[in-house]
């Protein structure tokens, strides 16, 4: 019993803290769980345990188990939207897509609001490598749900598939805004804008780099940004002087920075030679 | 004066013990009725974009200091354009069409079928049913004032204050068990009249649906005020100032 009882404290924390871990949830799920599924053990979380075993299994592809799951869920709860959706993602798994649009639009089409049913939608349509289609989809759906982090963070990614950086880095403008604390984001933006090239964003890159490395001086990816957003800068044709002087000054200190890094790593350093040229 | 009262163990028994636990229990049936009763909100998607919209317009007044200028003028310029922006556009009022909406009118029945309803009912025959008799008494010397309210029911000029009669037993019990109610059935349970008396008197029972209008207005009016500071210009220099600090 005691064994037992922690396996599904286990998985309430998982599920409370939104942490996916599909793996380990299966595993627990086929080795402890699966036989007392029937019983009590479970008790008032049983559904929800059902749920999250469901997705996990869906996530790993082992169909059975979610097959298993939905249809416990769908005996106990025949009208609800919840295990309808479950049921879309499994034809969704199956890669019937068809018919997972199908049960979707039947969700909206009862509840409009149902924004989980309108986010699997789009991507299904991401699934089938339509990703024009899940844009035009998810734009749609960003009028309504204006302040949904995930979605313009999926629909930056999307742009950023479709080389559509203008587009994408609206969308990261917008993530920073619902949270200005996140250094990722802030790398995620000057990775735009230095993708996009130029001295005007180029500067912007630079600076926001600056700003990712101000949030977590560990953040690696910042530091090479930095280095190879000043470097063009310096080297660029239409900065003006004082720029690059500026911008020579940040070559230097993010080349110093990495030395640092990789002595502090203890690392073999004859890579950084390269950078050196 | 001196001599006390002596109330008959009876009426310990069958009044005192039995007003208690039908007023616990006719708590206890209110929340599980209205549970039945209660019919999902249905939140109209208009509403849910004003919601969103108008969160996404606060994060951006907030927050604006971390995006470049042109992004945040883009986005105040969408926002507040004059004729079509998201907090400028027009919409029809929405306050007419309350009484008309019928799901309004049976939310507000099912309301009066769990509130009034059974206070009217239960109040009464508890009236009835056990009108006349005192019940129990306070442990401390009340004023005369206090008869009204602990002794309805009972006309009698003579008898000390401190004496509570079945009805105004009946009340206090109604006002009392709130703890109870959320001990037993937890927090936010439907079983507490006294709550929902509380929404009657201040009319908050009728709430309208905010008007988006004004929600609008207020915050169109506060993104116009924001003067935008990047807090990045000067980021590359702190960068190294501070790096200089250090080697120092």
């Amino acid at each position: 019993m005691g064994v037992e009882k922690s396996d599904i404290e286990q998985l309430r924390i998982w599920r409370e803290n939104n942490e996916r871990k599909s793996r380990e949830i299966l595993d627990l799920w086929l080795v402890s769980l699966w036989i007392k599924a029937d019983a009590d053990t479970l008790g008032n979380e049983k559904y929800l345990i059902l749920e999250q075993v469901c997705i996990a299994a869906l996530d790993c592809h082992i169909l059975y188990v979610a097959k298993n799951c939905i249809e416990t869920l769908a005996k106990e709860f025949p009208n609800s939207l919840r295990v309808r959706r479950l049921q879309a993602m499994f034809y969704e798994a199956k890669e019937d897509f068809e018919k997972a649009t199908e049960i979707l639009d039947s969700i909206i089409k009862i509840d409009e609001n149902n924004s989980a049913a309108r986010k699997r939608k789009i991507t299904v349509l991401k699934a089938q490598g339509r990703t024009v289609a899940a844009i035009k989809e998810l734009t749609e759906y960003l009028k309504i749900f204006m302040a949904d982090f995930e979605a313009w963070q999926e629909l930056s990614e999307l742009y950023i598939s479709e080389q559509d950086f203008n587009k994408a880095a609206f969308c990261v403008e917008e993530l920073i805004l619902h949270n200005p604390h996140n250094h990722l984001l802030h790398q995620r933006y000057a990775d735009i804008k230095y993708t996009q090239g130029g001295v005007e964003n180029l500067e912007t890159a630079k600076s926001y780099y600056s700003q990712a490395l101000k949030i977590n001086p560990k953040n690696m990816r910042a530091i090479y940004g930095l280095y190879l957003t000043s470097s063009a800068l310096a080297t660029a044709s239409k900065c003006a002087a004082p720029k690059k002087k500026e911008a020579t000054k940040l070559v230097e200190y993010a080349l110093k920075e990495i030395q640092n890094r990789y002595t502090e790593a203890d690392v073999v350093v004859t890579s950084l030679a390269a950078l050196e040229i | 004066m001196a001599i006390d009262l002596i109330v008959d163990p009876q009426i310990r028994v069958w009044v005192f013990l039995p007003i208690v636990l039908i007023t616990f229990l006719v708590g206890i049936l209110r929340h599980y009725v209205s549970l039945l009763l209660a019919s999902q909100k249905k939140v109209e998607t208009q509403q849910l974009q004003d919601s969103q919209l108008i969160l996404r317009s606060r994060y951006l007044r907030e927050n604006a200091k971390y995006i470049p200028k042109a992004a945040f003028l883009a986005r105040r310029q969408a926002f507040n354009r004059e004729e079509d922006g998201y907090l400028t556009q027009k919409r029809p009022a929405v306050t007419q069409n309350m009484m008309t909406d019928p799901s309004m009118m049976t939310e507000m029945v099912k309301g009066n079928l769990t509130n009034v309803l059974p206070m009217i009912v239960v109040g009464g025959w508890i009236n009835w049913m056990f009108s006349g008799f005192i019940t129990t008494k306070v442990p401390f010397p009340l004023t005369l004032r206090f008869k009204l309210m602990l002794q309805r029911g009972i006309e009698l000029s003579h008898l000390d204050a401190s004496w509570v009669s079945s009805a105004s037993w009946y009340f206090l019990n109604v006002f009392g068990l709130r703890s109870i109610y959320t001990l037993v059935l937890g927090e936010n349970n439907a079983a507490d009249q006294s709550r929902q008396m509380q929404d009657q008197m201040s009319g908050a029972a009728m709430a309208m649906p905010q008007d988006p209008k004004v929600a609008f207005k207020a915050e169109w009016e506060a993104l116009e005020i924001v003067d935008h500071q990047w807090a990045l210009a000067d980021v590359e220099s702190k960068l190294i100032g501070e790096e200089k600090l250090k080697s120092d």
